[in-house]
């Protein structure tokens, strides 16, 4: 049984929609990687997993099965309980996470306090030595300092820490990197796969960057629109993209290890130029392949190891 | 990219310095020290060509970039575009000669006034400098319009009616107006979406060639960077450390920061991924307000002696065309 088994998942707010029926799974163990572009339902996605989503104006549907009880009918109470000690979350930008005017050492014990009965000084000694496993320098000072004393790359260790400060069985980063430079970003990555592998944790990593995806993640779901247009086994995926945003995707981007004229190939148009899922492929009025069949109902999931929604795909594969 | 056999220098940077005072005090204002964000710069771009600076954030590009056209006093050094120095003049004079210089920047909504619409953005810096009638005005709008792929049509529209990607092709077509022999794009892609990226980087080449411009392209992304550039520098904290002709630059870094940024960076290939020697750079980025003694890039790099805290490397060719500041060779 997959750890978290996402089914059909729909967030609306007002008449948006947001995700548009997501599927996806996350193995124990496994490092599952959703990748898109901006707006395509990566955070609104995880924030339903979560139970982060406001009640307010927003309507959600479908299941999100962890070890089999569907997190998206749980009394808040008890997904508040859940969040933190069996998932937890990472963002992006940890400033507007972290508390401006707390410390971070008393960021961390709250949460070991709420969720490991942890007080006084058996608390403060595990936070420091959370900090130490994040490789923050000197963790004793830290402790005492506020958010924006660290840089951008401590700030992300610190909420990593706090992540992880309850030994959850799966860790959701979002886009943890995205703001961080290129050196400080493989830092953070290493420390990632670090903590995953000696725990065991699952990580389901949202990131735009295929790049990050190729060097992390088992598995692969590629989201459109707010839906899952091609997942797969990393090596698949890179090996044998199937379904054309895939494709346009990596024609997309420019690579070190190619020839330097090498031509780049875009997608046209823009993610505004779409269709509904019901009515077709979203991606068809920027497909290079666009036919009859694509705008003839919604496209239905192709093969199960590695699967698109591509009804043009399979002739040219 | 052209291929002029005849190669001309547009742009030559020489010396440049920019440091920007710290003040504090609440009562009297004191200098208490400098930010040096670019501490003695100096580079050349022949006529047609793009020269590419990258470097991680903080390290003085965005500076380096406005210095060259004047937005930002330099504290010593000059810039010369062909036979001016763009450092010696003044108020009209300056005025007149920015019209050869524009600038991309990053966020185009920033940079573009929301209450104008299309033809009143495009049609502003040919007002400013006094140039064609208004039918000549709009002449020039809608031929610039469609050399960046927008239709005409969007004349009427306003920047927030946008994408993102077809923003920054009118921030490009802005700059374009004026039709300047120098352009300087300070993170032309980086806000927009890969698929997007592609399209603009894309443009920028087609431009180049239909324009005949000369670009300085600024960005922290070494993929685009080697992809629009024909000669790259790579900046720490202010100076340069390594320069090349792209394709030297990627095929053989010399210089220990740029090694670790080229493996650094995340390449859309598990085979790759899995079988790369990652440097991992230790700590953050030094204050450019306290840039350490001697070589700048000691406290982070892999290889540092102690020679490297006594003396700052000198800027030397460690083989054609390919300089670099370093003590050793790597
Ligand atoms: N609070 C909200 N109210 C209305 N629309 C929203 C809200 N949050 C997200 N959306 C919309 O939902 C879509 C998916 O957003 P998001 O999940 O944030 O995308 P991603 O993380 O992939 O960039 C976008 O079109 C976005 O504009
Ligand atoms: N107007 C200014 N006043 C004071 N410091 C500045 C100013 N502009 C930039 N800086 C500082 O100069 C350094 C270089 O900045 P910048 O040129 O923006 O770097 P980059 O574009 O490479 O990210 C940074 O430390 C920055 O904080
Ligand atoms: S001079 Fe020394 S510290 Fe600087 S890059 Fe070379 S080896 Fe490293
Ligand atoms: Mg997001
Ligand atoms: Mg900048």
């Amino acid at each position: 049984m997959a750890l978290l088994e996402v089914e059909d998942l729909r967030v609306a707010f007002g008449d948006t929609t947001a995700v548009d029926g997501v599927d996806f799974h996350v193995d124990q163990g496994r490092v599952t990687g959703l990748v898109g572009e901006s707006g395509c339902g990566k955070s609104v996605t995880s924030l339903a997993v979560m139970g982060l989503l406001p009640r307010r104006g927003v309507t959600v549907s479908g299941t999100a099965r962890f070890e089999g009880v569907d997190l998206l009918s749980l009394p808040r109470a008890d997904m508040r309980r859940r969040r933190g000690s069996d998932l937890a979350m990472v963002f992006q930008d940890p400033l507007s996470s972290l508390n401006p005017v707390v410390q971070i050492g008393r960021q961390i014990t709250e949460v070991l306090e709420r969720h490991r009965g942890l007080r006084g000084e058996a608390a403060r000694k595990e936070a420091e030595d959370l900090l130490d496993r994040v490789g923050i320098p000197d963790p004793r000072r830290r402790l005492g300092e506020y958010p924006h004393q660290l840089s951008g790359g401590m700030r992300q260790r610190v909420l990593i820490a706090i992540a992880v400060a309850c030994a959850p069985r799966l860790l959701i980063a979002d886009e943890p990197t995205t703001a961080l430079d290129v050196t400080i970003q493989a830092q953070i990555l290493e420390l990632l796969k670090d903590l995953v592998d000696a725990e065991g944790t699952a990580l389901l990593m949202i990131t735009h960057d295929l790049g990050v995806v190729a060097g992390l993640c088992d598995e692969v779901n590629v989201l459109y629109s707010g839906r899952v247009v091609e997942s797969a086994s990393a090596r698949d995926l890179f090996a044998r993209p199937t379904h054309p945003y895939t494709v346009g995707l990596l024609g997309s981007i420019p690579r070190l290890d190619l020839p330097i004229d090498e031509p780049l190939e875009p997608i046209r148009g823009s993610i505004a130029d779409v269709i509904r899922w019901k009515d077709g492929c979203a991606f068809a009025p920027r497909c290079d392949r666009v036919a009859e069949p694509c705008v003839d109902g919604e496209p239905p999931l192709i093969g199960t190891a590695h699967a698109h929604r591509c009804v043009m795909a399979e002739e040219t594969v | 990219m052209s291929t002029d056999i005849e190669q001309r220098t547009l742009l030559d940077v020489k010396d440049l310095e920019v440091h920007f005072p710290i003040r504090s005090g609440v009562v009297v204002e004191r200098t208490v020290g400098h930010v040096r964000a670019v501490d003695g710069v100096s580079l050349t771009i022949d006529a047609g060509r793009t020269y590419g600076l990258v470097g991680e954030s903080g390290c003085g590009k965005t500076t380096l970039g406005r210095a060259v056209l004047r937005l930002e006093e330099p504290t010593a050094g000059s810039v010369w575009l062909d036979s001016t120095d763009v450092t010696a003049l003044r108020s009209e004079r300056l005025r007149r000669f920015r019209s050869k210089m524009q600038m991309v920047f990053q966020d185009p909504l920033g940079s573009l006034n929301p209450r104008h619409n299309v033809e009143m953005l495009l049609a502003e810096p040919l007002k400013v400098h006094g140039v064609g009638s208004k039918a000549e005005r709009r002449r020039l709008a809608t031929e610039t319009l469609d050399a960046v792929g927008l239709p005409v049509s969007v004349m009427e529209r306003y920047p927030h009616e946008f994408s993102g990607g077809q923003r920054q092709r009118l921030g490009i077509a802005r700059a374009l107006m004026l039709r300047p022999d120098l352009i300087v794009c300070d993170e032309p892609v980086s806000a927009l979406d890969v698929s997007i990226q592609a399209q603009v980087m894309n443009l920028l080449d087609e431009l180049q060639g239909e324009f005949g411009l000369t670009y300085l392209v600024i960005a922290h992304d070494l993929a685009v960077v080697r992809h629009l550039s024909d000669r790259v520098g790579v900046m720490y904290l202010g100076k340069l450390v390594e320069e090349a002709d792209s394709e030297a630059i990627y095929e053989r870094p010399r210089h220990p920061y740029t090694k670790a940024l080229l493996s650094a960076v995340p390449q859309p290939d598990p085979d790759i991924e899995a079988g790369r020697e990652r440097i991992i750079l230790k700590g953050d980025l030094p204050s450019p307000a306290n840039p350490p003694s001697g070589c700048r890039f000691r406290t982070r790099c892999p290889w540092a002696q102690d020679v490297c805290a006594e003396e700052a490397p000198v800027w030397r060719e460690a083989a054609d065309g390919h300089k670099v500041a370093c003590h050793f060779d790597f």
